[in-house]
C-alpha cells in the first residue's frame, strides 16, 4: 500500500514538473518578442549626423532597426552585442529614440558606432508607429515587412533563441 | 484495531469517491467555461455559435476605427482574414490603429460583439530591461 | 567599491548557510554543542546577509549608478521612498528582498526558540538549504550586484510611473512576508521527518509563525486587490488573472493548514493532514514565485524572464518538493495516529474543511494549468475566465460555510450536543431569512446564488453574534479569533454577492456644461483643463455629482501623458462612502468636441477589503495571544 502511495507521488510530481520542463523549451517562449508580420510605416526623418532626410525607400533588403538613446542604460550593456552583429556584417540601422542629438552624438563618439547609419526620432514619430513603448528594442526587416520585433536587451542568448530561427527559416543574412 | 481499520477504509472509500464525483464536476465546468481564442482568418474556419464566448485578436485594421456616441466600431485583422468589432464604452488607453487588440464577446452574424477590449501589454506591463525616458 | 563589498557578502553569507546546513545534517542534531553552533552560525550568516543588503539600499538611497539594477529602475528625482521601493519592482531586486524575508522569519525563530528544542538544529539547516538554493539562484542568474562600468550614468532610467504608487510599493514585501514565512513550518515538517519521532509535537512550535504569515499574506493580497481596483479603470476587484491565482492558492492551503494546525497541536489527530499541507503551502508559495518569473505567464505581474532562469527555479523547486514527498511517504506509517476522529468533534469538521480546500486548489491549479497543456497539446489557445472560478468557488464556499455553521458548535474530541443546538440554529436563520426577504423586497435582487450567498453569509454572523451575546450574558466560552475572522468571512460572502448583483455601469457621451442622469444622480460636465506636472501632462474633466438628497460633489477623473515616452494612463476618480464608491474615468474625445466618459456604481465594495482587514486583525491577535501564553 505504502509503495503505491510512493509510486503516485513520484511520477505525479514528476509528470508535474517535466511538463513545465518541455514548455520551457518550446521556442515561442519569449514574452518580448513579437513575430507578427507588418508593414513597415512611412516615415521621414533626419539623419542624426546631417540634414539629409531618410525616407522609406532609403531601408532596402534585410536588416536590423535598433531603438536606442543616451539616456537608456540597458542600450549601454546591448552596445557590445549589436558591436559583435556589425563585425559580422549584420546590416542594423540605429533609430535614436527621443534624444537630444548632441547627447545623441557623444554617446556614439564614446561607445563606438556599431550602425549603418542613424536616424533622429526626436519627437519619438516612427517609434510611435511601430509600437515601440521603451528602450532598447529590435526590429528584423525583410522586403519592407516587419518579421520580428524583441522588446528588450539583444544578446548572445535572445540572438540564437529569438532571431535566429526565424533567420534560418527565411534564409536571410546569407546563413551567419 | 478493526474498528480503526473500517474507519480507515471507510475514509478512503469516502475520499476517493468524492474526488473522482468532485473531479467529474470540476471538468465539466472547466469544459463549459473555456474561451477559445481565434485570429480574425480561423475565425470563419470553425462554426461559431452566438452563445459561445470567443477572445479574438489581433491588429486593428487602419482607418476602421470609427465612434458614435459611446459606441466605437473597428476591424482587427491578421493580414490574412479580418472581423468587424463593435463595443461600447471606453478603450484602453493603448488602444489604437495598427495596434494588437484582443477582444472578448459573441459573434453576432459577421460582427463580434465586444463586451471587453484588451489593448496589447494593456496593463502597464513593462519588460524590465526597457526603460522609459525620464 | 561598496557594491563589491555588498557583493562578496552575500557570497559569503550564502557559504555559511550552506555550512549551517551541513552541521545540521551530518551531525547530531540533537547534540546541545551543534544546536547552539548551528544556532550561532545561522545569525552570524543573517546578518552578515542583510548588511548586504543594507548597503544596495543604501546605494539606491545615494544614487548610486554604478550599479545596472539600480541605473535601470531608480532615478535621482525619484521621492526616497520611491528609490528604496524601486528595489522590488523588478526581478533581481524583488528576489533579494523575498530572500531577505527568508532569511529574517528564520533569525526569528532562532531568537525565539529555546536551544534545547530537538528540532531546531535540522529546522535551521532546511531553511539554510533553501536561502542557499535561492541565494545561487541570484548569484548566478539574477545578480542585482552587475555594475556598469568603466562609465556610470549620471542618472537613471525612470521607473514606470503606474509602480509610484505608495500601494503598490508595500503590497509585495506584505506577499513576500505571508509566502516565505511558511519556511519555518516547512523546516519544522522535514526536521520532524527526518527525526522519526511521532512523539514530538512541532506544530505548536510553529503555530505562531504560521498565522502570522497567514495574515501577512492575506493583507497582501488584500492590498493588491484595493491597488487594482483604483489604478486599473476596471473598477473590479479580481481577475482570476493566472499570477493572482498562483497568490490565492498559497492562500487558501495556508488557511487549512492554520485551522489543521489547531487541531494537531493540540492533540495528536490530523497530524498527517497538517503535514502535508505544510509541505504543500510552501510549495505553492514557491510554484507561484516560478510561475511569476519565468515568464510563462504573460500578465501583470510577470518579469520577462529567459528560460534560463524558470529551469533553475523550477528544477530547484521540483527537487525540494520531491524529496520532502518522498520523506512524507517514507515516515507516513509513524503518523497513523491511534485515536480517531470523533464524529460530529471538531476534528471531523476541520478534516472535511481540508477537503473543501483541497478541491478549490486542484480546481483553481487546473484552471491555471489547462490553457498551457491545452496549447501545448492542440496548439489552440484558450482562456479560462471568471465563468469557471465562479462556477466552482461559489457553491463550494458556501457549502463549505454551512459545515463552518454546523462546526461552531463542536467541541474539540467530542461529538457535540444536538440539543443545544436547536435555539440558535432556529433563531439564526430566522434572522437571516428575514433579513434576506427584506433585501430582496426592497433591492429586487435575484438570482438564486447572490440570495443564498446573502443568506450564508447572515447565518454565520448572527451566529457569532448569539456566542457573543451567550459570552457577555453567561460567561460562556468565546473564541474571538474564530468570531472576529469567520465574521470577516460572512461579510466577504455577503459583500461581493450585493456588489456582484448591485452594481452598474454605464459609458456615457457629454459635453461641457451637459448633464446626464444616471441611477437618480445627475452629473454634469463643469470644466476641463490641461495642468502641466512635473513629468507629465494631465487632463483633468470635472464632473458635478448630485446624488438623489441634493448632495452634491466633484469627480476629477484625469488622462495623463507623461513625457517618458508618450505613455498615457488614465486616473479614475472615485468618491467613496459606506454603501458604495462612485467611479469615473475618461476616455477620448469625439470629433464633436464630446468625450465618452465612464461611470460605475461600485455597491458595498469597501466592505470586501474591510472583511478581509478582519481577517488579518484575527489572525494578529492570535499571534499576539500565543506569545503571551508562552512567555
Amino acid at each position: 500500500m505504502t509503495i503505491i502511495i510512493r509510486f503516485i507521488i513520484v511520477s505525479t510530481t514528476l509528470a508535474f514538473f517535466s511538463f513545465f520542463y518541455f514548455y520551457i523549451n518550446e521556442d515561442k517562449y519569449y514574452p518580448g518578442a513579437d513575430f507578427t508580420i507588418s508593414e513597415m510605416p512611412n516615415f521621414k526623418l533626419k539623419d542624426l549626423y546631417s540634414e539629409r532626410l531618410f525616407k522609406i525607400e532609403d531601408l532596402e533588403g534585410t536588416f536590423l532597426i535598433n531603438v536606442w538613446a543616451s539616456w537608456c542604460i540597458t542600450c549601454r550593456v546591448e552596445h557590445n552585442f549589436l558591436t559583435k552583429l556589425d563585425s559580422k556584417n549584420i546590416p542594423i540601422i540605429g533609430l535614436n529614440y527621443k534624444d537630444e542629438e548632441k547627447d545623441a552624438i557623444s554617446w556614439i563618439n564614446r561607445f563606438g558606432d556599431p550602425y549603418k547609419f542613424i536616424i533622429h526620432d526626436y519627437k519619438g514619430e516612427l517609434a510611435l508607429d511601430l509600437g515601440v513603448t521603451g528602450a532598447p528594442e529590435t526590429f528584423l526587416l525583410n522586403d519592407g515587412k516587419i518579421i520580428a520585433h524583441y522588446r528588450g536587451e539583444v544578446n548572445d542568448m535572445i540572438w540564437e533563441d529569438v532571431f535566429k530561427p526565424i533567420i534560418k527559416k527565411e534564409n536571410l543574412f546569407n546563413v551567419n | 484495531m478493526k474498528a480503526i481499520r473500517k474507519q480507515r477504509l471507510a475514509t478512503v472509500f469516502l475520499i476517493l469517491t468524492t474526488s473522482a464525483l468532485g473531479s467529474f464536476l470540476i471538468i465539466r465546468a472547466l469544459d463549459s467555461n473555456l474561451d477559445f481564442f481565434f485570429t480574425p482568418s480561423e475565425l470563419f474556419l470553425e462554426n461559431i455559435p452566438n452563445n459561445k464566448r470567443i477572445k479574438v485578436g489581433g491588429m486593428v485594421l487602419d482607418g476602421s476605427v470609427t465612434r458614435d456616441k459611446t459606441n466605437i466600431s473597428f476591424v482587427i485583422t491578421d493580414y490574412e482574414g479580418s472581423i468587424n468589432v463593435e463595443f461600447d464604452g471606453i478603450v484602453p488607453d493603448l488602444f489604437k490603429e495598427g495596434s494588437g487588440v484582443v477582444v472578448l464577446g459573441y459573434l453576432k452574424d459577421k460582427t463580434v460583439i465586444a463586451e471587453d477590449v484588451l489593448a496589447k501589454h494593456d496593463e502597464n506591463y513593462m519588460p524590465p530591461s526597457i526603460d522609459i525616458k525620464n | 567599491m561598496l557594491i563589491e563589498i555588498a557583493h562578496f557578502l552575500s557570497i559569503v553569507a550564502t557559504g555559511l548557510f550552506f555550512l549551517c546546513f551541513i552541521f545540521s545534517i551530518f551531525f547530531d542534531s540533537k547534540d546541545v554543542y551543534i544546536i547552539n553552533l548551528v544556532s550561532r552560525i545561522y545569525s552570524h550568516s543573517f546578518f552578515i546577509f542583510l548588511s548586504s543588503f543594507l548597503i544596495y539600499v543604501w546605494l539606491a538611497i545615494n544614487d548610486n549608478f554604478s550599479v545596472l539594477y539600480i541605473a535601470q529602475h531608480s532615478n535621482i528625482n525619484l521621492p526616497v521612498f520611491y528609490k528604496i521601493s524601486s528595489i522590488w519592482s523588478a526581478h533581481e531586486g524583488s528576489m533579494f528582498l523575498w530572500i531577505i524575508f527568508l532569511t529574517t522569519w528564520g533569525v526569528v525563530y532562532n531568537f525565539s526558540t529555546k536551544n534545547d528544542q530537538l528540532l531546531k538544529a535540522r529546522t535551521l539547516g532546511i531553511i539554510s538549504l533553501t536561502s542557499v538554493g535561492f541565494l545561487l539562484f541570484l548569484l548566478l542568474t539574477s545578480n542585482p550586484f552587475e555594475t556598469i562600468l568603466p562609465l556610470p550614468p549620471e542618472n537613471g532610467a525612470d521607473i514606470n510611473p503606474v509602480l509610484q504608487d505608495p500601494l503598490l510599493a508595500i503590497h509585495p514585501p506584505m506577499l513576500y512576508l505571508g509566502y516565505v514565512g511558511f519556511v519555518i513550518a516547512f523546516g519544522q515538517a522535514i526536521a520532524f521527518m527526518l527525526e522519526g519521532d511521532p512523539k514530538i509535537k512541532w506544530e505548536k512550535q510553529v503555530r505562531s509563525w504560521s498565522v502570522a504569515s497567514w495574515s501577512f499574506l492575506t493583507l497582501g493580497i488584500a492590498l493588491g486587490s484595493w491597488w487594482a481596483y483604483y489604478e486599473l479603470g476596471w473598477g473590479g476587484y479580481w481577475f482570476w488573472d493566472p499570477v493572482e491565482n498562483v497568490a490565492l492558492m498559497p492562500w487558501l492551503a495556508a488557511t487549512a493548514f492554520i485551522h489543521s494546525l489547531s487541531a494537531s497541536s493540540k492533540s495528536s489527530i490530523l497530524r498527517i493532514w497538517t503535514l502535508l499541507l505544510s509541505i504543500l503551502v510552501f510549495s505553492l508559495s514557491l510554484f507561484g514565485a516560478f510561475i511569476v518569473r519565468s515568464g510563462i505567464i504573460d500578465s501583470v505581474h510577470s518579469f520577462a524572464n529567459d528560460p534560463e532562469r524558470g529551469l533553475y527555479l523550477l528544477s530547484f523547486i521540483g527537487i525540494l518538493v520531491m524529496t520532502s514527498l518522498l520523506l512524507f511517504s517514507l515516515r507516513f506509517n509513524l503518523l497513523i495516529s491511534s485515536k480517531k476522529i470523533v464524529s460530529l468533534s471538531k476534528e471531523s469538521f476541520i478534516s472535511i474543511n481540508n477537503i473543501f480546500f483541497g478541491a478549490l486548489i486542484f480546481s483553481t491549479m487546473l484552471g491555471v494549468l489547462y490553457p498551457l497543456i491545452y496549447e501545448f497539446i492542440f496548439d489552440q489557445k484558450i482562456s479560462v475566465g471568471a465563468p469557471f472560478y465562479n462556477a466552482i468557488f461559489v457553491p463550494v464556499t458556501l457549502i463549505a460555510c454551512i459545515f463552518l455553521y454546523f462546526s461552531i458548535d463542536s467541541k474539540w474530541q467530542q461529538s457535540f450536543n444536538l440539543k443545544a443546538l436547536y435555539q440558535p440554529l432556529f433563531l439564526s436563520i430566522i434572522f437571516s431569512v428575514i433579513i434576506v426577504s427584506l433585501i430582496f423586497f426592497q433591492f429586487s435582487i435575484s438570482g438564486f446564488w447572490t440570495l443564498m450567498s446573502l443568506t450564508v453569509g447572515l447565518i454565520i454572523i448572527i451566529r457569532y453574534l448569539i456566542v457573543i451575546y451567550f459570552y457577555f450574558a453567561y460567561k460562556r466560552f468565546a473564541n474571538f479569533f474564530s468570531i472576529i475572522s469567520h465574521c470577516g468571512l460572512g461579510l466577504l460572502i455577503i459583500s461581493i454577492a450585493l456588489n456582484d448583483n448591485l452594481s452598474s455601469e454605464r459609458a456615457l457621451n457629454i459635453k461641457i456644461n451637459e448633464t446626464e442622469i444616471y441611477k437618480d444622480h445627475k452629473i454634469t460636465f463643469t470644466n476641463l483643463r490641461v495642468v502641466p506636472e512635473s513629468n507629465y501632462d494631465s487632463v483633468k474633466a470635472d464632473f458635478l455629482v448630485t446624488n438623489p438628497n441634493g448632495d452634491t460633489f466633484t469627480l476629477t477623473p484625469e488622462k495623463r501623458k507623461y513625457f517618458a515616452r508618450g505613455q498615457v494612463t488614465s486616473e479614475t476618480a472615485i468618491h467613496a462612502s459606506v454603501l458604495k464608491d462612485i467611479y469615473m474615468t475618461i476616455g477620448d474625445q469625439l470629433d464633436d468636441g464630446s468625450w465618452i466618459v465612464n461611470i460605475q456604481f461600485n455597491i458595498f465594495i469597501r466592505w470586501i477589503w474591510f472583511s478581509a482587514i478582519m481577517m488579518v486583525v484575527a489572525g494578529l491577535l492570535l499571534v499576539h495571544s500565543l506569545a503571551r501564553s508562552k512567555a
